[in-house]
């Protein structure tokens, strides 16, 4: 068997090319705790400091044998761009990802895009990030991940203000959609341009237990597709939470591939989507690699089970919960790359 | 003059259809026409909020619809429940609520809340973004036999394992319920908790489920 590099497995993967085995990999959050203490760090630091996000996230995916790294760690940082001040808990003792305590925006017409978004706030450094990453850590791929337009609306403004308006004020919140997406294009671009080697477009906030399929298709599904398509390849989708009535018009919206969480069955989606669709997931990333009491045998056979479901990389559901049990961890990465050595649906090996 | 059951099915119908102003004006009109204003909570608003449940179960509403729906519920509930007898209240019970730390979303926590507003609970708000010993606090303060936490994001959820082990250790007694997207049934089971409410939708549908035994056990009531 030849021996990739975490890079190229995943870089050939996406290009649906024969790679060695299969990727233990994601588009969300990959930061654990013990790659954040290797470099020698508090967890509220590491989403401030260029040096801080690039050494974690390397030491966490070298610790843990992670086939990526991924870019930033929080989801508040356009937000802050845009004027709101973020909360970091310096001072807790728990691990508590930057928030958005008080919006700026109260109502849907509020809501206007700063121009060169990339250059104000912590995006203006994530250059800096991915080159630090790019020097020290060139055998991994570097994943860089954008919020949808409805989930970035939620970080901007208040979730049940965007969620009534689907019907109460339909044009304002398709126009507020239609300004998100055009700063979501723009960002994602400047992340390209920046050196990330594949993007995921997250959209968490429309699974089908929140809004309704057809919201999905007559509000979502163009404005995923118009990003996506001003996109370079490789490009994601993730959607978490129930996905099983959606899964059909995500991969109408021109991603390379689509991932998914554990309230998925991936087994159905792989017959509806056929073999050539890459289909990523769906690890339960809190009772898998994080519970103390989940002996690490369940661990390997939930890892087992998804790649018998028929996906084509194991990919966490979600981001990461820090706190791991790492020899959870590492087992289910070890299982996904000796289980996966065999062709995925999708992807066929060397 | 309208029948009492034709006010009660206008309130009912006005929450499921989500008409705000009808279901003030059949609110006023109940208070107008001497009907007990109770009677209207239990048998008008709480009714169509359980076929909102039945709605949401069927996929045939989601959680933008339920939000409207809660707030034509309140807008009854706003006009009627002060003119309900203090020691008419089906329920004494008290409820602490509240979104953990780290944790800015609170639908699905502010959708509970109503659920024990109908229920005739007092209910003690601590808002979102609540530092863990907060709920440990309130729940001694005010001695309520309900912690009720939500967490909508993976990464704030854990601290509901904390406040649990921090409330049981000093009251074991205490009821807890957990809910938010990211918790699952497992977890909530793994963290100790004694209730769990699977999403926003899954906690209206938990608190409808609830506001339909209150309604029973009062038509028993009637009834002997």
């Amino acid at each position: 068997m030849a021996e990739l590099t975490p890079k190229e497995r995943v870089m050939r993967l996406l290009r649906k090319e024969p790679i060695d085995t299969m990727p233990f990999f994601s588009g969300m959050g990959m930061v654990v705790m013990p790659g954040i203490k290797k470099a020698g760090y508090n967890f509220p630091t590491i989403h401030t400091d260029p040096e801080r996000m690039a050494m974690s996230a390397i030491w966490s995916a070298r610790l843990m044998g992670f086939d990526c790294v991924v870019v930033p760690f929080d989801m508040t940082m356009e937000s802050e761009a845009v004027g709101n001040q973020i909360s970091l808990y310096e001072n807790s003792e728990d691990i508590l990802y930057p928030t958005i305590p008080k919006k700026i925006w109260a109502t849907l017409d509020d809501v206007a895009i700063p121009e060169e978004m990339s250059t104000r706030g912590r995006l203006a450094f994530l250059p800096q990030v991915i080159a630090k990453i790019k020097k020290e850590a060139p055998e991994l791929p570097i994943g860089c991940w954008q919020l949808g337009p409805f989930t970035q609306a939620g970080q901007m403004l208040e979730l049940d203000l965007i969620l009534k308006g689907v019907f109460k004020q339909k044009e304002k919140v398709v126009a507020v959609l239609d300004k998100l997406t055009d700063m979501i294009i723009d960002l994602g671009k400047f992340l390209q341009r920046s050196g990330c080697d594949y993007i995921t477009l997250r959209e968490p906030g429309v699974a089908a237990d929140l809004l309704s399929p057809r919201t999905f298709r007559e509000i979502i599904k163009p404005r995923l597709t118009r990003i996506l398509d001003a996109w370079e390849s490789p490009k994601l989708l993730h959607i978490c939470g129930q996905t099983d009535p959606l899964i059909e018009m995500m991969n109408d919206c021109h991603a390379d591939g689509l991932t998914v969480d554990i309230k998925n069955n991936i087994a159905e989606s792989r017959k509806k989507l056929g073999k050539d669709v890459l289909l990523m997931g769906n690890v339960d990333t809190y009772p898998m690699t994080c519970d103390e009491n989940t002996p690490k045998e369940k661990a390997i056979a939930h890892i087992q089970a998804i790649i018998d479901n028929g996906v084509d990389a194991v990919m966490p559901g979600c981001d990461l919960w820090p706190a791991i049990k790492e020899e959870n961890m590492l087992a289910c990465v070890e299982t996904t790359h000796t289980y996966g050595a065999q062709p995925s649906p999708a992807v066929g090996r060397l | 003059m309208t029948t009492k059951q034709e006010l009660f099915q206008q309130l009912s119908d006005g929450v499921v259809e989500y008409q705000e102003d009808q279901v003030k004006e059949a609110a006023q009109q109940v208070l107008d026409e001497g009907y007990d204003p109770l009677e209207a909570i239990m048998d008008g608003l709480a009714a169509g909020m359980v076929i909102v449940g039945d709605l949401y179960d069927r996929n045939e509403y989601f959680v933008p619809e339920v939000l409207m729906c809660a707030d034509a519920l309140y807008a009854g509930l706003d006009i009627l429940r002060p003119h309900v007898p203090k020691d008419a209240a089906q329920v004494k019970g008290q409820v602490v609520i509240g979104t953990v730390q780290g944790d800015v979303h609170d639908i699905g926590k502010n959708l509970v809340k109503m659920m024990f507003d109908v229920g005739g609970f007092t209910v003690h708000d601590l808002g979102r973004d609540v530092p863990l010993e907060s709920f440990v606090e309130e729940q001694m303060r005010t001695d309520s036999e309900i912690v009720a936490m939500s967490a909508m994001m993976t990464t704030t959820m854990m601290g509901m394992k904390k406040v649990i082990q921090m409330i049981k250790e000093k009251n074991p007694d205490v009821a807890i319920m957990l809910g938010g997207a990211p918790v699952t049934k497992d977890v909530a089971d793994l963290f100790g908790a004694d209730g769990y409410a699977e999403s926003a939708g899954n906690a209206v549908t938990e608190g409808i489920k609830m506001i339909g035994r209150l309604r029973e056990l009062r038509q028993k009531e009637k009834k002997a």
